[in-house]
């Protein structure tokens, strides 16, 4: 057992006026002070066996950070136990304790202490954490004089000369570019291979796919589930979907000219394989985008559409009338279902425009410009914008 | 607490308390036109001032009187400088409290051990100046490391409760600013303890800091052995004071990460 953790829960006391100063504290003395309590976590248990890597995800606020900063020892519970077996690093920030005003050899040598290697260690790896930064011409020059790129680098390069038996990552490959990530997961991937365990907090659910054996879901502080991490990916997207479905349409709202307004559309909802309303999918599942509208007067087969959108590319458009789907007549409100047995897109968030013409496209009576948006994840190891149909066949011999 | 078991992780973490504690230091002269020199010509431009002050003016009358004052100075600037960069022990460095586990005290020992590299340096200027005017010390010197040792001692523990106490609380540095300005006129550092009446020495000599300068200054300058008492009451007082600083400390830890 490497990690154990026993009912765990942590909460916060934040007073509602704070009081910094002694003399406050002195002035306040006869007045009850109020406190806020929030309770971060709330019996959470698990237990990692050596050479796991386990995710740990759940939405903002939910207690993942808390939970690996309690495991870590930098927060103490309120209420149960952290048991971690061996050394453990914890990979919370890059570069905790630079010194902007000492050179690049100075600050590997605070660094690489801090991080728990010792002084031979520091002396004989100095060189080469040095030449896998790429500093090789900088190791004198003062922290503040290199580009915050470098620094990341030569944090990066120093924090993984350690070498933990319990690793704790939070969110450090949101920081940096591509080729950055890339070299991260490469270390990770050496880190599992030589049997470190690791506990990896994480907004990305294709890293943590990538990586994780096993994931953690928390919601709102409490532990919804620990198991395979597919099947907890696929828990945090579907079975929260509905409970915690915010609005997903954009605050601003282009009016369209009010004349033209004889039927509008209302809303338009994402729903998922359950037909709940969702706003994450996973790739390659199904989703219905159903247009809800409103007309105020009879109209004859008006014509409903809808466009995707990634980022500023218009990936694909259709409407009622291009699919044969006649609307008929239309009095009040209803809706329209827009049904996609297997969303292609890969990753990303998916921008959606909603429009209904009339029957002859010639009046645009409700055009609502990429106001509406979900989320796709991908669980399978393809990369890219969307999944593409491709058999693979290999010729021998010729 | 100072257990053994947390004395044991102290002494595996000892690489970490000194590479800390000489890169705050590097980082103090770092940036100054003079580097370290700093350190020997602010003691020695106070002494300039006191001493044209205190011998000229209140013609206070002692044997070797710019040694006294100087070794005095750097006695006390020594308390001043340790707990005044003690308090900030923790709350200086967030990032090491916030991201990083290791025991916090470390970040409050490595700080006093800079201000001791500060006042090792101190004493350089003292030894030239006691070749100067001529003054020997005689065995009674083997003294001055262990009560030396004491006054640090107290240093760490002063800075152990403050440090703790400035992260709820952020006029401990104020309110301390002005105890360090008391002390150093209440201490016999400008002027000797025989300036007191014999019945109210005692009273003075109630504070560990006048004894220990007292001490230091009769077993360097003035060949004269410590009275074993005296010896015993620095040492009790000092660890008395290291114990009241880890109690206060080891009851505000838990938070720090909290709180800061």
């Amino acid at each position: 057992m490497a990690v154990k953790v026993e009912h765990l829960w942590k909460t916060f006391q934040i007073p509602h006026e704070r009081r910094t100063t002694l003399f406050e504290n002195l002035v306040g003395f006869m007045k009850p002070r109020q406190y806020e309590t929030f309770t971060v976590l709330k019996d959470v248990s698990f237990e990692v066996n050596e050479g796991e890597c386990v995710g740990i995800i759940g939405d903002n606020g939910s207690g993942k950070s808390t939970l690996l900063k309690i495991i870590a020892n930098i927060l103490r519970p309120s209420k149960g136990t952290v048991k971690v077996e061996g050394k453990m690093t914890p990979f919370l920030e890059l570069g905790v304790g630079f010194q902007p005003d000492l050179t690049v050899k100075e600050n590997i040598g605070v660094y690489a202490t801090v991080m728990g290697l010792s002084k031979k260690e520091i002396k004989d790896r100095t060189d080469a954490i040095i030449e896998f930064a790429g500093l090789e011409n900088f190791s004198d020059t003062k922290l503040k004089n290199l580009s915050s790129g470098m620094q990341v680098r030569l944090a990066f390069s120093t924090a993984i000369q350690t070498d933990p038996d319990v690793l704790l990552v939070d969110e450090v490959l949101a920081v940096g570019d591509m080729e950055f990530q890339q070299k991260c997961f490469e270390v990770f991937n050496c880190y599992r291979k030589e049997g470190v365990t690791i506990l990896f907090v994480s907004h990305d659910l294709g890293s943590v796919r990538k990586f994780c054996d096993k994931t953690l879901l928390l919601k709102e502080g409490q532990q919804i589930v620990f198991e395979e991490t597919n099947r907890v990916i696929d828990k945090y997207i579907y079975e929260s979907g509905s409970e915690n479905y915010i609005s997903n349409k954009k605050k601003t709202r282009l009016e369209t000219p009010k004349n033209a307004k004889i039927i509008k559309i209302n809303d338009v909802r994402f729903l998922d394989k359950n037909k709940v309303e969702n706003n994450n999918f996973i790739s390659g599942d199904p989703v219905t985008i159903r247009i809800f509208f409103e007309s105020y007067d009879k109209i004859r087969s008006p014509i409903f559409g809808i466009a995707l959108y990634h980022q500023e590319i218009n990936c694909y458009g259709t409407t009622t009338e291009v699919r044969g789907c006649d609307t008929g007549l239309i009095d009040g409100k209803g809706y329209v279902d827009f049904v996609i047995d297997k969303i292609p897109f890969l990753a990303g968030k998916v921008y959606v425009t909603a429009a209904i013409a009339s029957s002859d496209y010639k009046v645009q009576y409700d055009w609502q410009d990429r106001l509406y948006s979900f989320g796709v994840h991908n669980l399978s190891k393809e990369s890219g914008l969307f999944s593409i149909d491709c058999r693979c066949k290999v010729t021998k011999n010729v | 607490m100072i257990t053994s078991s947390h004395l044991h992780e102290l002494w595996s973490y000892r690489e970490l308390i000194i590479r800390l504690a000489w890169s705050d230091f590097k980082l103090r002269y770092k940036s100054s036109a003079l580097g370290f020199f700093w350190s020997l010509l602010e003691p020695l431009l106070m002494l300039v001032v006191l001493y044209v002050v205190f011998s000229h003016l209140m013609r206070i009358q002692v044997e070797h009187y710019q040694l006294f004052l100087l070794l005095g100075i750097i006695l006390w600037n020594f308390l001043s400088r340790g707990t005044s960069m003690g308090i900030w022990g923790i709350m200086g460095k967030p990032s090491l409290v916030q991201k990083v586990y290791f025991p916090r005290d470390i970040l409050v020992i490595s700080t006093c051990i800079t201000a001791l590299m500060m006042t090792l340096l101190e004493f350089v200027v003292l030894i030239i100046f006691m070749a100067i005017f001529g003054v020997l010390p005689g065995w009674t010197i083997a003294y001055f490391p262990i009560i030396f040792m004491f006054e640090f001692v107290i240093i760490l523990g002063l800075s152990l409760a403050l440090s703790a106490l400035n992260v709820y609380f952020r006029d401990v540095q104020f309110i301390w600013g002005v105890v360090l300005q008391a002390g150093f006129f209440a201490t016999p550092i400008l002027y000797p303890i025989t300036i007191f009446p014999e019945n109210v020495r005692w009273i003075v000599m109630l504070n560990p800091m006048a004894r220990i300068i007292t001490i230091l200054r009769d077993c360097t300058l003035y060949r004269i052995a410590p009275e074993p008492m005296s010896v015993v009451y620095v040492a009790v007082s000092s660890l008395v004071v290291l114990l009241i600083g880890y109690f206060i400390f080891d009851r505000l830890e838990p938070k720090f990460a909290e709180a800061i």
